[in-house]
């Protein structure tokens, strides 16, 4: 690491600096935060929206619907589905952009909230399903979850356009 | 990060690092630290500089262990992908702190 007090900045160079960093940085950040094909967010949002139900297919303490292993092979089927679209998708947009995917673009205080509360949400519904045979339950996850899954959307594309 | 509380021992100003200054260079690891790994061309096209140019800065950035790069094919194309080494975003986010305790409270 070189030092050399020479070419050190005065406090309005430095200031300035920073200011054009904070703009290319801003620059960036809107590439990062390029929003999900709509194709793709349509795909995670069904998958979501899949869960409840399928789970709590699996998870009954009697066969509601189908043979419980009717809906494992639904659940392994739709998760491989998943995975695959998802690598696709993953890999078109780092094409498309040029830049890493990175998870971490939308606020902690948004992200926090959704890392935690939609898997509980999910489980909860189940155990809830479990515990009362009612499915409705499932359903209000289902539904819950493809709202939530289509409102990150949305915070995506206002953030892109916000820092484009 | 604040300047004086980055480390918690020395001058913020030790982080002062004349290969990252060079106004390119700086804007370089900017780019690279928000984004993680951006393509060659994309950061040429952010930062509105030749290829030759970036090519060189890039070069003084690798030859100080800043910045390393991966080549990938793209449409029967080599495509070379940028990012900072652990030591490189260590040495930029030094030179931060430097910046910020210059400019003062």
């Amino acid at each position: 690491m070189e030092t050399d007090e020479a070419i050190r900045p005065t406090p309005q160079q430095a200031r300035a600096t920073l200011a054009e960093l904070e703009r290319v940085q801003a620059s960036t950040a809107a590439l990062s935060a390029t929003p999900w094909p709509r194709w793709f967010a349509t795909v995670l949002t069904l998958y979501i929206a899949a869960i409840p139900p399928v789970y709590g297919g699996m998870t009954a303490s009697t066969q509601w619907l189908l043979p419980k292993s009717a809906w494992s092979t639904v659940l392994v089927l739709a998760t491989a589905g998943y995975l695959a679209l998802f690598a696709f998708a993953a890999a078109t947009w780092r094409k498309k952009t040029g830049v890493a995917l990175r998870l971490d673009v939308l606020p902690k205080r948004a992200t926090l909230p959704l890392a935690i509360g939609l898997p509980a949400l999910l489980i909860g519904a189940v155990v809830a399903f479990r515990s009362t045979g009612q499915p409705a339950w499932l359903f209000a996850a289902s539904g819950i979850g493809a709202a939530v899954s289509i409102a990150f959307h949305r915070a995506f594309v206002r953030l892109h356009r916000k820092t484009a | 990060m604040k300047a004086d509380t980055r480390s918690g021992t020395g001058d913020p100003m030790d982080g002062f690092d004349t290969t990252i200054h060079a106004p390119n260079r700086l804007r370089i690891c900017a780019l690279l630290d928000t984004a993680g790994e951006a393509e060659f061309a994309v950061v040429q096209e952010q930062l509105d500089v030749s290829a030759s140019v970036l090519s060189k800065h890039v070069t003084v950035l690798m030859e100080a262990g800043y910045v390393e790069q991966r080549k990938a094919v793209r449409n029967t194309r080599q495509r070379v992908w940028l990012r900072l080494t652990p030591g490189g975003r260590q040495a930029y986010q030094a030179h931060l702190a430097a910046l910020r305790a210059i400019v003062g409270p």
